[in-house]
């Protein structure tokens, strides 16, 4: 785990998968239906569409409202958390995903202007 | 193709007996030298068989002249026509509707050879009919057999035009000339302009009337064809409006005088009544009643006082007759020339206009004071029509809190302001009317229309919605914007709003002691012996007040930049009130301390003014904070992407 912690992790949403299948990625996304074994959850993006989470060990809490999932991505578009971050709904300003998949597709399509490379300046 | 003219139609007119639709030449039209008033134009036309000078263009045609569309020549329908009888006992027929069938190039030349027309040997010259004619209407025996002969017309008229009314989809020729009078028009409302043809009841009811009570109730004419030159006349309409008595008082004298509006199928008018009248007819008029009215004098409109459209206005005198009647179903409520959202953008602002729409939401009322320190209702309802666009109505006083904004309603206004405020808005006059449901076919097709599609349509407002952004339009600079664009440096302030981060604020000199008076905020002097001096009041007291005077230095991702806040900011931007502020710097220094390290480095939206300030021969640019606000990061997102994607055009 420490290593995911030191590379950047792009934020993607559901149609990006494919395109980072075996890297580490930051999904954000709500959370939808929890597998009885506590190891496995759907999450929804802003789009709509949805995602599948896998957990190294079985979840030791209620998860839902929306998460922050930093994993790898697997061949599958599944992905392997590594961790995750609840952001609480009752908390805060309420998070508006929408805005957040807005924001998402801005990034990935100007890269020019948001570089993941960890300090690749010329 | 040489058109047919209708011949002998000139003496069926002149005499006054019915004619369908009569298709006339117009050998020459000549403006009238009238003495006040819109201008009038006397046409001679032609038959082939005779031509008649005795012609004169209703004033809601004029624009007919004035767009040179009465060219000499010209072959034209007369559609509506009302022969009137003058108390030299001249025929006249004015011409209420005419529709210019071929242009004078297309006619080529005079049809016919037509002579001129004359009864009594009298050859019709312009200037005889016009002295004739701007004589005031004043009763006398000859015009006695006249009215009911010129009602009879009327009727006759509309019934023929109602008979005919198969005929009327052929003759729909050179669409840019088809004369449907605006103002006034004898249709409702004007894309109906076939409504006649439906058989609407609209119609068909005056005759009705006329025809099934022959004698005991007078005949009446439409509102758009009185005008000053036709004498003994009754109309029947309903009051729209009616207003308080009001008194005066200049040095002519005083009185009184009350005013109201009427209005029937062919148009409006405004009504006045004056002392000796008031007391008439005062209670007698109740609003949304229908009245026989006759034996009024019209005059030209000052459109100072209404801004309804008629060229003429009405005063009763001694002699008018008001006579309530049953209220007919031909009589509309009201009057309304709607003009749609969209083309509200090409209106000119502060122009009165009416617009109908459906009410697609509504913010609550909220209470003003002016700068008269009067306490107003204010409302903003929004309105959307078919053409998708959205426009916020501001409504005033009883009206913003009697407004009942549940199930959309379709909400019609008449004779409200438009304004540019927010680009296009509408502000709701005292004079203005506003129907909510009104019974109108507009308001049933805006019904329709919402109902089935409507609602789901992402309209698009004239006005910038002010929901979302704080306050009123908010002036959104980098704070880099400043010195790049030279804020402040013209002779007003500026203002400005930007978000920024608290990078140092002056701990020292942050507070000084106010006189503690009121509204007072100028310092005191510290006497030393326990009594503080304030100048400004002239008087000494034994305490003062805290009062914070920030000096900050704000930044953002470009620049930085000093800014001033005072008692009200600087307590939002430190979390404290001064007087704890100050209690705190004498009693414990690391808390005072503390509330400084606490705000330093937070991210505020901050609404500034920016002005040149001159202080012994140095100009500087000042800027004071307004107020402090906390980040609303949906909005600021919002608005960020939004800009990206400007940028990325």
């Amino acid at each position: 785990m420490a290593g995911i912690l030191d590379v950047p992790k792009p934020r993607i949403n559901c149609s990006m998968l494919s395109q980072f299948i075996n890297r580490a990625v930051c999904f954000v996304g709500r959370v939808e239906k929890v597998h009885p074994t506590g190891k496995m959850f759907t999450v929804m993006d802003g789009e709509g569409n949805t995602a599948t989470v896998e957990l190294n060990e079985p979840l030791e809490e209620e998860l839902s409202g929306i998460v922050e999932v930093i994993g790898m991505v697997s061949n599958k578009g599944e992905i392997m958390a590594s961790t995750y971050n609840m952001l609480r709904e009752d908390k805060g300003v309420p998070f508006d995903l929408e805005l957040y998949n807005e924001a998402l597709k801005v990034i990935h399509d100007f890269p020019q202007h948001y570089p993941f490379q960890v300090a690749a300046s010329g | 193709m040489t058109v047919e003219l209708t011949r002998g139609a000139v003496e069926a007119l002149f005499k006054g007996s019915q004619v369908n639709n009569p298709v006339l030449q117009l050998l020459n039209i000549r403006q009238m030298s009238n003495t006040s008033g819109p201008p009038r134009y006397r046409l001679i036309m032609s038959d082939g068989q005779h031509l008649l000078s005795s012609f004169l263009l209703a004033t809601q045609l004029n624009h007919l002249a004035e767009d040179n569309l009465l060219v000499p020549q010209c072959v034209c329908m007369l559609r509506r026509a009302t022969t009137n009888t003058l108390s030299d006992g001249r025929h006249v027929v004015v011409v209420v509707e005419m529709e210019i069938l071929k242009s004078a190039e297309e006619a080529g030349g005079k049809i016919g050879n037509p002579t001129p027309y004359s009864t009594d040997g009298k050859l019709s010259s312009p200037h005889k009919v016009s002295s004739a004619t701007s004589e005031p209407a004043s009763a006398s025996a000859a015009e006695v057999s006249g009215p009911s002969s010129t009602n009879n017309n009327n009727k006759d008229w509309r019934k023929g035009f109602m008979g005919k009314a198969p005929m009327k989809t052929s003759p729909m020729m050179v669409s840019p000339m088809k004369t449907s009078p605006m103002k006034g028009s004898p249709m409702m409302v004007s894309p109906m302009k076939t409504s006649p043809m439906k058989g609407s009841p609209m119609k068909t009811s005056p005759m009705k009337t006329t025809a099934s009570l022959p004698g005991s109730i007078p005949k009446s004419i439409p509102i758009a064809t009185l005008n000053p030159y036709t004498s003994k006349w009754t109309i029947k309409a309903r009051v729209t409006k009616k207003s308080n008595i009001r008194n005066w008082s200049n040095s002519k004298g005083d009185g009184k005088l009350f005013s109201f509006e009427i209005v029937d199928e062919s148009g409006e008018i405004r009504i006045t009544a004056f002392n000796n009248e008031v007391d008439r007819f005062f209670s007698l008029v109740e609003q949304g009643k229908v009245y026989y009215i006759s034996k009024g004098t019209l005059k030209v409109a000052n459109k100072q006082y209404t801004t309804l459209k008629n060229d003429y206005e009405m005063t009763l005198h001694a002699h008018s007759s008001i006579v309530p009647c049953e209220d007919s179903p031909g009589i509309p409520t009201v009057q309304c020339d709607f003009v749609p959202i969209e083309e509200l953008e090409n209106r000119d602002k502060d122009a009165i206009i009416d617009v109908i729409g459906v009410c697609k939401s509504a913010e609550d009322v909220s209470r003003i004071t002016t700068k008269a320190s009067r306490e107003v209702s204010k409302r903003a309802i929004n309105l959307i029509d078919t053409t998708g666009k959205v426009v916020t109505v501001t409504l005033w006083g009883e009206e913003a809190e009697k407004f009942d904004d549940s199930g959309q309603p379709v909400v019609a206004i008449k004779g409200a302001r438009l304004s540019d405020f927010g680009g296009r808005s509408i502000s709701v006059l005292f004079s203005s009317t506003i129907m909510v449901n009104p019974d109108i076919p507009e308001a049933f097709r805006l019904r329709a229309w919402y109902d089935q599609e409507g609602y789901t349509v992402d309209s698009q407002s004239l006005t910038e919605t002010m929901s979302r952004s704080i306050g009123s339009k908010m002036n959104w600079k980098l704070l880099s914007d400043v010195k790049n664009e030279n804020m402040g440096h013209g002779a007003k302030a500026e203002y400005f709003s930007c978000v920024a981060t608290v990078l140092y604020m002056r701990k020292e000199n942050c507070l000084y002691q106010a006189c503690p008076s009121g509204d007072c905020n100028k310092k005191v002097i510290d006497q030393q012996n326990g009594f503080y001096r304030c100048e400004k009041c002239n008087r000494e007291f034994p305490n003062f007040r805290y009062r914070l005077l920030l000096s900050a230095n704000l930044a953002d991702f470009g620049d930085n930049q000093w800014v001033t806040c005072f008692q009200e900011t600087a307590e939002v931007l430190l979390g404290r009130k001064a007087e704890e502020l100050g209690q705190l710097r004498e009693t414990d220094e690391a808390e005072f301390d503390e509330v400084f390290q606490k705000a330093n480095f937070t991210t505020h939206i901050f609404k500034n003014r920016v002005k040149l300030e001159t202080y012994n021969d140095e100009s500087r640019v000042k800027v004071t904070v307004m107020e402090v606000l906390p980040v609303d990061h949906r909005e600021y997102s919002r608005r960020l992407l939004s800009n990206i994607q400007k940028l990325a055009r």
